[in-house]
Order: structure tokens, then C-alpha cells, then sequence
């Protein structure tokens, strides 16, 4: 009978799809089989396709699979406090800090940095090309809410880019509840990824804070420019750190442990710091390695490996 | 085979039937028959257990078929059922045929055998691999009727199966009922609005009116005695004069409103009575012509309407009653009766039917 | 326009030339919903039947609340999903998340309501009188459902074809439990058609995004196709 058939025909793809669709389980441990590590990330990182270059590396010399998941940097920080993943790689010192202090997280190491910048439209209505970022920041604030033509899209996203913007109106001596969210039409919270973000603003011809890397892979699609892109409150470091075997005794340590270790040796320091030249005529990233001071990091959390 | 024990059912407070009693007999036709909505598929339901009574009880071979669940199992094997709509399913004639079977585990090799047997049974032979849902309505009744008799039940319900036929469809099934009663000796029960078929048909007839069976009783006990007004005014009996018994003596004499008629029921003096008088019954002559003589009623009257009907008109007259009667066109051509003759109108005294009233 | 128009293009170029990117997303999708939607129905149809059918208290109540999830957003599903697939959650000792069994469950979960709904009205839809019949005829309970089915079976079919279109494309559920994940194994990997259409949307790869929504059209119109055939067989 046709329906016969039919039946089999589907009993037997269920079956081929069940092989299929089911595998995909986690770290066995089990020798000559794949182990696997489950990074969480940011968007800002993960968008630039650094990691995309390193895995390929990493993943012949330790047979290993990297699995990794990205999102924004209040996202990622919650994959790691719920230990769904071996490896945190974030950017954001100050939640850093507060993840390893609450014990989620151990062995950070920084393996990279580079420079947020302010862009806007080419014409700069606010007039803030050269300034320093507090002074770029007020200036902004100051067209904007006087009904000029001046919008500033932020991040939105308690990512670390939002951190990072809102720290800088601190510094400029503002509370970012009360002075800036809601002030004015003036400042916009997109509450999206880096690229959705700068999008935005293009449509806009509005000023935002972006990374540099994000930013270039844009760069050719959008009418905007690097007007600030010096200072120190604009420092973007990049660390990775385990999750703390402690409070998830099941992450896999060892291969968490490798990749840090992978991510500071010497080899992959020179990897990074060359990244993005051929494409954008620039590298994406300075390497952490002999910079600590300037990063403002201890020298131990840039050369040590971890044990 | 079958009693019928004071059978009642309310859907939502209504009630339906309110204590229908009857008996019938293995082999025997029995029809149903009463106005629209007067609960007869709900009887034949509840006899097939696809619902069960509120009240009273129905026995096949003195045996409860709702008293559990086995037992209304077993029973229902034995039954067959046609519905008024023609319930096929939407696959081959064949497959429809087959679902009783299959529900039986009878073997495949039998169950071709059986079908074919069936389809050839109902005039159907060589339809197998139709699909069901294209044949015409009468050709789907016929299919419903084989896969009911192919399981070979011993009691066949029909629940107003020619309902929506065409003429020809009808004579079909109803040549099929009497064939399978007949030959296989199956006990059928059906309902029908159309008083004429359950004549045509069957051995016993209920009448089913307000619940109950006002009438159960051969064709002719039915056609010619009816029990009560509203049975007499089911089964077509056009003259009902109410009135009241005034003497009695062999024969009796009924005062229906100011006119005398007499009949040969016995009576006794006072009653209330309504006469039924068959139209069939009532000759119209010519005032001038008519005769008196013993036996017979005679009244002089005014003919009030003469309305066609097929080849026969119905020739109303006013006698102090109201009293109409089928003449053909001839007739009344050839009796040159118009609209204000007067004439005569007679009856014998046999032909009143009297049933009491109140 | 003409971003849009050079876009289109190079979608052609990617799926003409058979991008292995593109092709593995879209096995992905295909393999994830296909199998979520025979989970659903081997779940939905016989339980659809089985309320249909029956008679107990809340039954209506019951029904209601199905078609109420019919709209049950996929973000809210996959966050249920995520929470109990969580490493801190109930079921984390399974270690389901960000895997491709992780999507098909919280697909299977979100099409549950409108196939069983669905199934139910379907079965709604069969003449009485052919339920009368098959009583009639003698069917025990189980013979009466499944009979129901077959002449339900052309609402039955459409059903499963609108919950694989529900499963195909939904993005909410997809992303939250499977994290959009671009491993270098096939099995590892949980990106799919529409979480990667978001990917490359925010990323400002439009010409890939537009490949992978005509990918994603296409499956769909095929399935649909297939049903359709065999309804009318």
C-alpha cells in the first residue's frame, strides 16, 4: 500500500535524523575523541573574527572544537555565572572584577586591547574632532539637548561597550540615570549589537562609541568617521578567565587552562597584534603582551601562564 | 426479539420520549413512523446504544442492552444500522464495505469474498474500487446498506434511509428491505416520516407522537382504526368531526354539532368522541339525486371548494360540518357539481371510525 | 534598490555555487525542524484525538488554553527551554545546551500547542454521523480514533505542514538555546537559517542574510508543495 511506504520511507529518516540531530553532546572525555571547550564571548569580539583566525590553530594543536557562543557582555557574564561554559572572554574590567571576586571565575588573563573610538557623521555638527572623550561627551550633550542637530546612539545593551560609555560620562561629571538616559531625544538607546548600532547611527548621521574593530569591518557601508579616538577613558582590554572549577567542577579545566595559555604565548601575541592589516590597512588589536603598564594591568595577568 | 419497556430520553431538560413501549417480533418489519422531530432516530439510536436512556428500559431476547459494558459490546456486534444521511467514508467502496469486518479481525481473503458478495446483493456489483464519496445519494444508501448487512446482524435499524432519494432510489431500498427480511430472515426496524412506505413495508407500525407510541398496530389497524385524533390526522384521515354520543343501541348516534351521524361503534351515551371519516369513504350526488337508506348517512349540504389534485379534485361541502371528499374530474364534470351546488353527501355507518376523545 | 538588487545576486552566486557555509546552515535547519515537527506529531495527533474523544471535567478549559498557546512567543519558549537546560537548572546534568537537541526540543515544545489544537479541530470537523457509523459498525475506542483520523487525515496533514513552518522559522528559541554556534563539526554546530539571518543582518552582511532568507523560502514552498501533492493523491 502507498501509505505503507510512505511510512517506512519517513520511520527510516526519523531514524537518520535522531543519529544526526542528537549528537553534539559535551566534554567526553573519553581519549582520541574530540574534547570540546565552551567559550562565552562579546559580539564586539566575536564580530571582528579574530577568534574565527585563532580557532583553526588551536584547534589542530590540541584536538580540540572550540564552541563558542557570543552575545552581549551582560549576557555572556550570565552564561559564565551559570557555568554553561568552561571559558569567559570579556572586556569590561570593573564586572571582570565583581565575577572573580564572587568566585564564579579564576586565572584571568589579558590577551589584547585596543581603543574605542567616538564617530559621527563627516560634517560634525557638534564640532568635537581633536577633543578629549569627557570634553567630546559633554559637547555632545550640550548641542543635543540645546535642540541642535546633534543625536548620540548608545549601545543600549549592558554590554561592555555600555559600560564603557557610560563610564565616560562619569568622568565628565555626569549621574547616567539622571542626566543622560531619557534627558532628551537627543540620546537614543538602539538596546542591539555593535553593527546593528552603527547602523543606526549612519541613518541617523548621529554620534556613537564603537569599537575599533566593529567599526572598521563598517567602515566602507557607512558615512561615518573616527573623530576621537585618543585618551585614556577610551582604553578596550580584552581578558579571558576560567570559569572556577570550584563552584562548576565539570567545566573542562584543562583545555580552559590551554587555551588562556594559547591566547598569551608568544606565537598567537604576534597573531593578534597582525590581525586585520591585509583587509583594513591597520590591525584591529594591539597585542597585551609587553603593554601592561599602559593598560594599567599587572604584569603577572599578561605573561604568566597559568597553571 | 425486541421490548420496548416505557423508553424515555431528555436531551437538556427536554424530554424526547416519555415512555415509549413496544414489542417486536424476530422477522419482523416494524416501522417507526410519526411527524418531524418526534424523537424517532432518537429511539433507533438508543436501540443501537449510541445513546442511552434516561429512563425505561429496552431488552433484546429478554436481555438489558445498556444494564454493562460487555453486554452492550456484544449486542451492538449483532446490529446493523443505515443512517438518513448516506455516511460513507472518504475512501473505495470496497474499504467502506469492509470497515465492519476488519473491526471483526475477519481474515482478508474472506473479507473479498464478502464484499463482493454484498455489492452484489444491493445492485452494486463490480463498484469496489469507486471511490464511495462520488456515487449518487442512492448508491451510497445501497453501499451504507451492504456494509451494515455484510456483517450479518440479526437486526438491521434504518433511521429514515430514502429521507433524501430520488424516486427510483427509494423502490431500490425498499425491493432491498423486503428481500433481506425475506431471504436472510433479518429483523428490521425502521422510522420514516412518509406514512405510505411504513404501509408499503412493514409488518407492525408504531405511531410515534409526544413521546410516545400513540399506536402500535398492523398497517390496516392503523390506516382504518386509528386510536386517536392525532394518529387518525397522521395517517391522512381528512374528515375529523368532534362530537358526543347521544343514543346507543347497536347503533349509535353522535351529535357533531347540530348534525346526526350514525355509527356502528358501541358507545355509551354522553361520550366525547371524534369521527373519522375516510374521504375515500364519501360519495357527493347531486342534491336532487341523492338517496336515503338504511345503513347509510346521508347529508344535504352547500359545495364550498372544488381544489384540484393530480387527476382528482377535492370537493368540499358544507353539511353544517365540514366534510371533504376525492372525486375524480370526470365525475364531477359528469355530476355537474360547481361551487354553490347543493348536494348530497353520503357515508355508511361502517365507515365512521370513532374514537373517543378527552 | 540597489543594495537590495546586488545582494539578491550574490545570493544567487552563494547558493548557485553551493557556499558549503550556507549549504551545512541549511541542512541544519532542515534536519533540526523536520525532526522537531515528527516529534510534535507523534506527540499531538494521538493526544488530540485522545481530548477530542474524551469527556472529563475542564475539558473546554483545556481546549482554550491550547489555542491560547497558540501565540506563545519563541523567545518565551526558549527561555523556559534555556532555564531548565541550564547547567544550574533541573536539567543541566544532561548537558543539552547550545546543542542542536537542545533546538529540537524547544521547537518540538513550541509547535506542541498548535498541532494539537490543530488535530483537534480537525477532528471536530469529521461529520458526526461518521462517528455514529463506526460505533455502529462496532468499533472499540481505539478503532473509533483512529478511523476518525483517517478522514481527517488531508486537516491532520496540514496541520503538521503549518507547525514545520512555525519550527522552520522561528529565531527566538533557536538562539536562545542553541547560541548560534559555528563550530568546525557539522554535529556541534547549532546555527541554523534564521538564527544566521539575524547574525549577518547585524553584522551588515546583507547579500548573505538575503541568500539565506531565499534558502529559507524555498524549503518552506517545497514542503508545502509535498503536502499539497499528497493530498491529492
Amino acid at each position: 500500500m502507498q501509505q505503507r511506504t510512505i511510512f517506512a520511507v519517513t520511520a527510516i529518516l526519523v531514524a537518520f535524523m535522531l543519529i544526526c540531530g542528537c549528537t553534539g553532546t559535551t566534554s567526553d572525555q573519553t581519549p582520541g575523541e574530540k574534547q570540546q571547550l565552551r567559550i562565552a564571548t562579546t559580539t564586539s569580539l566575536y564580530d571582528t573574527k579574530l577568534l574565527d583566525h585563532l580557532t583553526p590553530i588551536f584547534e589542530e594543536k590540541y584536538n580540540a572544537e572550540l564552541i563558542i557562543v557570543s552575545g552581549g557582555t551582560g549576557k555572556a557574564i550570565e552564561y559564565g555565572q551559570r557555568g554553561d561554559v568552561d571559558v569567559l572572554m570579556v572586556h569590561d574590567r570593573a564586572r571582570e572584577d565583581a565575577f572573580l571576586a564572587d568566585g564564579y571565575g579564576t586565572n584571568r588573563r589579558v590577551f589584547a586591547y585596543n581603543y574605542f573610538i567616538i564617530i559621527g557623521p563627516e560634517s560634525d555638527p557638534a564640532g568635537i574632532k581633536g577633543m578629549d572623550p569627557e570634553q567630546a561627551f559633554t559637547t555632545i550633550r550640550e548641542k543635543g539637548m540645546a535642540g541642535e542637530n546633534v543625536v548620540f546612539v548608545s549601545r543600549g545593551d549592558a554590554s561592555g561597550t555600555h559600560s564603557k560609555e557610560q563610564a565616560i560620562w562619569k568622568a565628565a561629571g555626569f549621574n547616567y540615570s539622571t542626566d543622560i538616559q531619557g534627558s532628551g531625544s537627543w540620546y537614543q538607546e538602539a538596546g542591539t549589537g555593535m553593527g546593528a548600532t552603527i547602523a543606526m547611527a549612519n541613518e541617523k548621521q548621529a554620534y556613537a562609541l564603537s569599537d575599533i574593530g566593529t567599526f572598521l569591518a563598517y567602515k566602507g557601508d557607512v558615512d561615518l568617521v573616527a573623530l576621537v579616538d585618543e585618551g585614556d577613558a577610551l582604553l578596550n582590554v580584552y581578558c579571558a578567565m576560567q570559569i572556577n572549577p570550584e563552584k562548576y567542577p565539570d567545566t573542562n579545566t584543562a583545555l580552559a587552562k590551554d587555551w588562556i595559555n594559547f591566547l598569551i604565548s608568544d606565537e598567537i601575541q604576534q597573531e593578534i597584534a597582525s590581525f586585520g592589516v591585509e583587509e583594513y590597512g591597520q590591525p584591529l588589536f594591539y597585542a597585551a603582551q609587553n603593554d601592561w603598564e599602559k593598560i594599567g594591568v599587572p604584569q603577572a595577568e599578561v605573561k604568566d601562564p597559568v597553571l | 426479539m425486541i421490548e420496548l419497556e416505557g423508553v424515555r430520553k431528555s436531551f437538556d431538560g427536554k424530554e424526547v420520549l416519555a415512555g415509549v413501549s413496544a414489542r417486536i417480533e424476530r422477522g419482523e418489519i416494524f416501522a417507526v413512523i410519526g411527524p418531524s422531530g418526534s424523537g424517532k432516530s432518537t429511539l433507533l439510536r438508543l436501540i443501537d446504544l449510541l445513546d442511552t436512556p434516561t429512563g425505561g428500559a429496552i431488552r433484546i431476547n429478554g436481555v438489558d442492552i445498556h444494564a454493562n459494558r460487555e453486554e452492550s459490546h456484544r449486542v451492538q456486534r449483532m446490529m446493523g444500522m443505515v443512517f438518513q444521511k448516506p455516511a460513507v467514508f472518504n475512501t473505495t467502496v470496497a474499504e467502506n464495505i469492509a470497515v465492519g469486518l476488519r473491526f471483526r479481525g475477519i481474515k482478508e481473503a474472506a473479507i473479498k469474498a464478502k464484499v463482493e458478495e454484498a455489492l452484489a446483493v444491493v445492485g452494486l456489483a463490480g463498484y469496489e474500487e469507486r471511490r464511495a464519496r462520488t456515487l449518487s445519494g442512492g448508491e451510497m444508501q445501497r453501499v451504507a446498506l451492504a456494509r451494515a448487512m455484510v456483517i450479518e446482524p440479526e437486526i438491521l435499524l434504518m433511521d429514515e434511509p430514502t429521507a433524501n432519494l430520488d424516486p427510483v432510489s427509494v423502490e431500490k431500498i425498499e425491493e432491498l428491505v423486503v428481500r433481506i427480511n425475506r431471504d436472510l430472515g433479518t429483523t428490521i426496524v425502521f422510522s420514516t416520516h412518509d406514512m405510505y412506505q411504513g404501509q408499503r413495508l412493514a409488518h407492525l407500525i408504531g405511531v410515534l407522537m409526544n413521546g410516545r407510541f400513540a399506536q402500535v398496530g398492523t398497517p390496516r389497524e392503523v390506516f382504518t382504526h386509528p386510536a386517536s385524533r392525532e394518529v387518525a390526522r397522521f395517517v391522512g384521515i381528512e374528515n375529523i368531526i368532534d362530537g358526543v354520543v347521544v343514543a346507543s343501541n347497536g347503533t349509535c348516534a353522535v351529535d357533531a354539532g347540530g348534525v346526526r351521524i350514525r355509527t356502528r361503534s358501541p358507545l355509551t351515551p354522553e361520550e366525547l368522541v371524534s369521527l373519522c371519516i375516510r374521504s375515500e369513504d364519501l360519495r357527493v350526488t347531486p342534491a336532487g339525486e341523492a338517496t336515503t337508506a338504511p345503513g347509510k348517512n346521508t347529508l344535504p349540504g352547500i359545495v364550498t371548494s372544488i381544489v384540484p389534485r393530480g387527476p382528482f379534485s377535492r370537493v368540499t361541502v358544507d353539511c353544517g360540518i365540514t366534510l371533504s371528499s376525492i372525486l375524480s374530474w370526470k365525475v364531477v364534470d359528469n355530476l355537474g357539481i360547481r361551487e354553490g351546488s347543493h348536494v348530497a353527501v353520503s357515508f355508511a355507518e361502517e365507515s365512521v371510525h370513532v374514537v373517543r376523545r378527552g | 534598490m540597489y543594495e537590495i538588487i546586488e545582494g539578491f545576486l550574490e545570493a544567487l552566486r552563494l547558493i548557485i555555487t553551493l557556499d558549503p557555509d550556507v549549504m551545512a546552515i541549511s541542512l541544519r535547519s532542515i534536519i533540526v525542524s523536520f525532526t522537531a515537527t515528527i516529534f510534535a506529531s507523534l506527540i499531538a495527533v494521538p493526544l488530540g484525538g485522545v481530548i477530542y474523544f474524551g469527556s472529563f471535567p475542564g475539558k473546554k478549559s483545556l481546549i482554550n488554553l491550547i489555542q491560547t498557546l497558540y501565540s506563545l512567543p519563541t523567545v518565551i519558549v526558549g527561555l523556559l527551554i534555556f532555564l531548565l537546560l541550564s547547567r544550574v537548572g533541573p536539567f543541566g546534568f544532561l548537558r543539552l545546551l547550545f546543542t542542536p537537541t537542545a533546538m529540537i526540543i524547544a521547537q518540538t515544545v513550541l509547535i506542541l500547542p498548535i498541532m494539537i489544537g490543530l488535530t483537534i479541530s480537525a477532528l471536530s470537523g469529521v461529520d458526526p454521523i461518521i462517528r455514529d457509523t463506526l460505533r455502529s459498525l462496532g468499533a472499540t475506542r481505539f478503532q473509533l480514533l483512529a478511523n476518525t483520523m483517517k478522514e481527517a487525515k488531508f486537516a491532520i496533514l496540514a496541520a503538521v505542514a503549518l507547525g514545520f513552518g512555525r519550527a522552520i522559522s522561528e529565531v527566538g528559541a533557536a538562539i536562545l538555546v542553541g547560541g548560534n554556534i559555528m563550530a568546525s563539526s557539522f554535529s556541534s554546530s547549532t546555527r541554523v537559517l534564521t538564527t544566521a539571518i539575524s547574525l549577518e543582518t547585524s553584522m551588515g552582511n546583507i547579500s548573505q542574510s538575503i541568500a539565506l532568507g531565499i534558502v529559507l523560502l524555498a524549503i518552506a514552498l517545497v514542503v508545502n508543495f509535498v503536502i499539497t501533492t499528497v493530498q491529492h493523491r
